[in-house]
């Protein structure tokens, strides 16, 4: 078990994880990484075209490994 | 700080939810309780049992559990020092949910049989009981209310608000400063957020200057703040004299 890091944020504005998480390896980091996702978007997810929430995942040494993000799109039709 | 005696623990809470007097109190001295520690994260009661005893917390943080189908777990209700958390199970024979210990805790088992000798003896002791159980319903509905439709910030300031003021009015915490030496899945659990999420909120809510925390204590530094972040209002409590 090592300790990863879940920054997370909007645009420029992120949130840093300064407690972690525990996880197993690389796979349990991407599915923690990816339920806080989802919350994030139905916490932060504003209307606004192209607006982007993400969550940045850090090692103990302080590297960025893993980056997961979801954009949204509003097209007018006609 | 620590109370002297079981009994104590007991009286202290339905003295703050009840009006139970003084002849009320030397009866409940008189309760056989026998106390046990637990590890945390201990089942002490499972679905489906059938306990011939409730247990009243003496020391320690307990949540009432249920698992969804695929092995979710939801925490449905925290309880602290005084309370009886199955007390329903006086009355409902076969467990429906499960009482886990969240931290290291100490519980105060009491005969069913001992129970209702003292409900029929004694009405107001019955009646204080019954309020006990009352308040418990009135916080989940509270919870359902809090996971169902808040936003995860509020909810997080909510439940702190919630255990803060619950241990101040049994007497635990003399102000805003509590050890809750709870995980972050728990508290996961327990607000329906991935753990992910319960960080963000704790780090909002450091960073907007109402809680500062040193390991798993939480001090409340804007009490009045974290009331209105987490729409916390104390009438769900129903305690005598909400003096917090």
């Amino acid at each position: 078990m090592a300790r990863f890091f879940f920054d997370s944020g909007e645009h420029d504005v992120v949130i840093k994880d300064q407690i972690g998480i525990e996880c197993a390896g690389l796979e349990e980091v991407r599915r923690v990484g990816f339920e806080g996702l989802i919350d994030l978007t139905r916490d932060a997810l504003a209307e606004v075209d192209g607006q982007q929430v993400f969550v940045e995942v850090r090692n103990e040494n302080g590297d960025r490994i893993l980056r997961l993000s979801i954009s949204l799109q509003i097209k007018l039709m006609r | 700080m620590s109370p002297t005696s079981s009994s104590d623990v007991l009286i202290r809470k339905l003295l703050s939810i009840s009006d139970v007097r003084q002849t009320d109190i030397d009866v409940l001295k008189s309760i056989p309780i026998q106390e046990k520690d637990f590890l945390a994260n201990y089942d002490l009661v499972r679905e489906g049992d059938r306990p011939v005893s409730s247990f009243v917390v003496l020391d320690g943080l307990l949540g009432s559990t249920k698992h969804t189908g695929d092995g979710k777990r939801q925490i449905t209700s925290f309880f602290v020092a005084g309370d009886i958390p199955d007390l329903h199970g006086l009355h409902l024979s076969v467990m429906d949910c499960n009482f886990s210990t969240l931290t290291p805790a100490r519980m105060g088992f009491i005969r069913h049989d001992a129970l209702r000798a003292i409900c029929e003896q004694h009405p107001r002791i019955a009646t204080a009981f019954w309020r006990s159980t009352l308040i418990d319903a009135a916080i989940y509905r509270e919870w359902v209310t809090n996971v169902g439709r808040r936003e995860a910030y509020t909810r997080m300031a909510h439940i702190l608000c919630e255990l803060i003021f619950r241990l101040r009015s049994v007497g635990r915490i003399q102000d805003h400063v509590a050890d809750l030496p709870i995980t972050q899945a728990a508290l996961g659990d327990a607000l329906g957020l991935s753990t992910v999420h319960v960080n963000r909120m704790l780090q909002e809510l450091r960073r907007r200057g109402l809680i500062a925390t040193t390991g798993s204590r939480v001090h409340v530094l804007d009490w009045l703040g974290l009331t209105h972040a987490g729409d916390f209002d104390t009438t769900y409590l129903h305690q005598r004299n909400p003096a917090v």
